[in-house]
């Protein structure tokens, strides 16, 4: 129990660390929001008209102290402000549609890829003399070296554009009502495929290698020698014994990656035009958008310490040695 | 091996399922134009005319609100629009315009000289939509009766007129009990424009259906207007290519080939040079770019045709002495700048000048201040944009041949944009402001008006020139009533620039346009040049929708 309480402590201070700095860093680029917008449409407005609209986006030169508890006020509440980016949409609600959307594709898309890959990965190590097991590995590394947005494009002109099998971009048909009914999941789940398998194969080589290189350390350990010697069956040997202990430094890996998925997958989304999180960054960094800048970076923030926070308990599953309190 | 043979007939099945049922394609009638414009990955539903034009859809004001008269650049004249007529005063302080008769916004009501008053009272109450400054030199605004408004001006400012006739008009009877103009997103609109009723809005595409109360004649010849979301301009061109879109004014690599050669016969493009100038911004306080002739002779340093024909595909030509684009042809005089064209290049020429005014090569064959310091620039860019960035790339190597050391900097807009203000670059590739006469162009380019110093942000003027001589020209612009005292002006202006290179142009920008004529026609191209084809702007692009006709079904 003390082992939950202590990460508890250090996910609160983490998180007021990563609230702090979601703060100043922001402010701490050059330039402001109001010049960036006039930037975007290349024209002139008259001074009077930007400091007006300064004041209407909030944007004061108040001390920093001051900022940062009104900041801290709305913050615990709830409220992120007002985006510029995409005025006058409340960011909560923007980042709220478009993490739906990035949840879904990329988080089914880091869940298959992981099982996949860390399946294929006990496979390979398991027959590593077979001739799958000697060409799975490099095949896989192999397209994880491509450069991802080169991958994509290229699936996205082969089958999307000229066998015409997949929508060209999207989350769902245009033509199609969002909703909880058959067409619309369907839909969903047609536009997914591209972008979905995409990062599959750019992600999956990474755990298959990660996953069987474990995996060949572990086989060589006495232990599982002496399994062998017991006449396990064969399935109980490399799932319980083998698998188990070879997981824990992927399953690591695992967290960090789910945490990051509520990034959002920048180039897929671009490439796709998929209404998810990644882009909305690249618009708000690019629109000096402060207010969404930093409810996606607290969203993101908190999706790593959460998947951290949820690996933490896996591990406890997985591994009885952090059951024990004592430090090891 | 069962569960295996299930696991992959139920894949198997759902692979077909997911595969074989492919979504309808449009829900919508043939006559639907399809645009690409704005890159955003999600639509944001704000139809507020009055804030800055990026905040708002590009319809706002190019489909739903008007404004009192349309600035033709194809014709170098005001199309009336609201007002069929605009008259200024003997002394330059009176502006009256005569609205058109029965014109009703869309929900029936008429619209009305009140409206037009009610929309400038807006603005001077709430600075933050003042955009313009209008008030800068506006004193009153009155109805004289339903189909008639006076401006009456505070002081003569004839260039004042764009400002006044482009801005958009909204309904007093909605608009009067708006709390917050500002920050309202004015999601059931109300205008006078030819297409007013959102028929549709999700985060992915939004559809605007007719207005049944168009004024104009016949117009619009088309039922509605879609807008689907694109992330990028890869997506916007696929769509393009692939018979999805209808107009687009999205950037095409080598559009000849990639586009128009699929289908000749539909597909076409059309830039005409009427943009405004990529210019290459010299910072004049720089201890070597302050001084003309030197700006001069770097200028004939590097290649405009090579620069044009590699990093813009060849869509544009080489600038002359005087900047101006062609959307000035009517106010250009091609004498001024062939007198003195320090754009020609002629690297040979511009080393000699550099050796008499004593910017001489050092021993290790670098260029130097007459103090005996080498010259080095930083010249700033924006990531990216891989047009400006090529040009940029090519004026280093050939500045660098004359011996002068140019380091190419790339910065994320909003960075790059803050530098230009704060005048903390040597070097940078930027645009230039436009407007129907050389005034707006070249205030932005020489007027102390627009001058601040370095470390404090310019709004324009990021160079950094100033010379009273030249602030005289345009005070007299402003009081210059008769267009031929105008000209006498502005080749006076084109004479200053010129002599005084404050900064050294590249090239017009094209301004990108392209058109799909299997479903829609009636777009301008060169054989009928009545507007501009691009939808890249705000108020001009109401002159093509007004003009779009579905086509017959064969």
């Amino acid at each position: 129990m003390t082992y939950v309480l202590r990460r508890l402590a250090f996910y609160l201070l983490a998180g007021w660390v990563a609230i702090t700095l979601n703060f100043l860093l922001p402010r701490m680029m050059p330039g402001d929001p109001t010049s960036a917008m006039m930037a975007r449409f290349e024209g002139q407005a008259s001074p009077e008209a930007v400091q007006a609209l300064r004041e209407t986006f909030a944007l004061t030169d108040a001390p920093l102290g001051e900022q940062y508890l009104s900041y801290l006020r709305n913050t615990a509440r709830g409220d992120l402000g007002i985006s510029i980016a995409l005025y006058p949409a409340p960011v909560a609600q923007v980042i709220g549609s478009a993490l739906l959307w990035t949840c879904f594709l990329a988080g089914t898309a880091v869940v298959v890829s992981f099982v996949l890959g860390t399946l294929l990965g006990i496979a390979t190590a398991w027959r590593r003399d077979s001739w799958w097991g000697r060409t799975l590995p490099p095949a896989l590394a192999f397209l994880g070296a491509f450069p991802y947005f080169w991958l994509a494009m290229l699936a996205l002109w082969l089958f999307g554009f000229l066998l015409g099998w997949f929508p060209l971009r999207h989350g769902y048909g245009d033509a199609i009502e969002p909703g909880w009914n058959l067409p619309f999941v369907v839909s969903a789940i047609r536009h997914a495929v591209l972008p979905a398998t995409t990062i599959v194969l750019a992600t999956a080589g990474n755990w298959l290698l990660r996953m069987r290189n474990n995996m060949i350390s572990v086989l060589g350990e006495d232990y599982i020698s002496l399994a062998h010697a017991k006449g396990l069956p064969q399935a109980r040997l490399v799932f319980h014994y083998a698998a188990r202990n070879a997981v824990l430094p992927s399953v690591t890996g695992f967290g960090m990656a789910l945490g990051f998925v509520v990034s959002g997958s920048l180039l897929t989304e671009i490439i796709f035009a998929y209404p998810g999180q990644g882009y909305l960054l690249v618009q708000a960094v690019r629109t000096q958008d402060f207010a969404l800048m930093q409810g996606l970076f607290l969203a993101i923030t908190f999706a790593v310490l959460a998947a951290n926070w949820f690996v933490d308990i896996l591990y406890m599953w997985l591994d009885p040695r952090t059951r024990s309190s004592r430090p090891s | 091996m069962r569960v295996v043979f299930g696991t992959a007939a139920v894949l198997l099945a759902a692979g077909w399922l997911i595969v074989g049922c492919t979504d309808p394609i449009r829900e919508t009638s043939a006559k639907t134009v399809t645009i690409a414009k704005e890159t955003q990955a999600a639509w944001v539903r704000n139809f507020n005319p009055l804030i800055a034009p990026s905040l708002s859809r590009w319809p706002t004001t190019c489909g739903i609100h008007e404004p009192l008269l349309v600035f033709n650049v194809m014709e170098d004249r005001y199309v009336p629009w609201l007002a069929e007529r605009h008259v200024l005063s003997e002394d330059l302080l009176e502006l009256r315009f005569d609205l058109r008769h029965g014109v009703r916004w869309s929900d029936g009501e008429a619209f009305t000289a009140d409206d037009v008053v009610f929309t400038f009272e807006l603005l001077r109450e709430h600075r933050a939509l003042d955009l313009e400054g209008v008030w800068s030199f506006l004193s009153r605004v009155q109805s004289v009766d339903d189909h008639t408004v006076v401006f009456t001006f505070s002081r003569p400012f004839v260039p004042g007129l764009v400002y006044i006739a482009h801005q958009p008009i909204v309904p007093e009877h909605i608009w009067r009990t708006v709390e917050h103009p500002v920050t309202f997103a004015n999601e059931h609109p109300v205008g006078t424009g030819p297409f007013t009723e959102v028929r549709l809005f999700r985060d992915q595409v939004f559809e605007l259906g007719r207005n049944p109360y168009y004024w104009m004649r016949g117009a619009p010849g088309v039922d509605a207007l879609r807008f689907p979301a694109y992330a990028g301009n890869d997506q916007a061109n696929l769509a393009l290519v692939n018979d999805e879109v209808d107009w687009s004014g999205t950037f095409v690599p080598a559009v000849e080939r990639t586009f128009v050669a699929r289908d000749r016969a539909q597909r076409h493009y059309w830039f005409p040079l009427v943009g405004n100038t990529a210019m290459l911004y010299t910072n004049n306080h720089h201890p070597a770019l302050a001084s003309a002739a030197v700006r001069k002779a770097l200028s004939r340093a590097f290649d405009r045709e090579l620069i044009v024909e590699v990093a813009m595909y060849g869509y544009t030509r080489p600038a002359d002495a005087t900047a101006l684009s062609d959307a000035y042809a009517t106010w250009r005089d091609g004498s001024i700048a062939a007198a003195d064209d320090w754009t020609r290049y002629d690297p040979k020429r511009a080393a000699a000048e550099l050796d008499a005014l004593g910017y001489r090569l050092d021993d290790d064959g670098r260029r130097t201040l007459p103090d005996g310091s080498p010259i080095t620039f930083e010249l700033i860019l924006v990531s990216g944009w891989s047009d400006w960035v090529r040009a940029g790339q090519i004026v280093a190597r050939q500045l660098s041949e004359l011996g002068i050391d140019v380091m190419v900097k790339t910065f994320d807009r909003p960075t790059w944009f803050d530098r230009m203000q704060r005048g903390a670059f040597d070097l940078a590739i930027g645009w230039t402001v436009k407007g129907p006469t050389p005034y707006t162009f070249y205030r932005g380019l020489m007027s102390s008006d627009q001058y601040k110093p370095i470390g404090t942000a310019a709004p324009l003027n990021w160079h950094r020139f100033s010379d009273p001589a030249v602030d005289e020209l345009f005070d007299a612009f402003e009081r210059a009533g008769p267009r031929s005292e105008q000209e006498a002006i502005a080749r006076e202006m084109q004479a200053a620039f010129v002599a005084h290179a404050p900064s050294l142009p590249l090239f017009p920008n094209p301004p990108w346009g392209t058109s799909n004529t299997r479903r829609i026609e009636g777009f301008p191209d060169a054989g009928n040049p009545y507007a501009v084809l691009s939808p890249n702007d705000f108020t001009f692009p109401l002159l093509v929708l007004t003009r779009l006709r579905a086509r017959e079904a064969p």
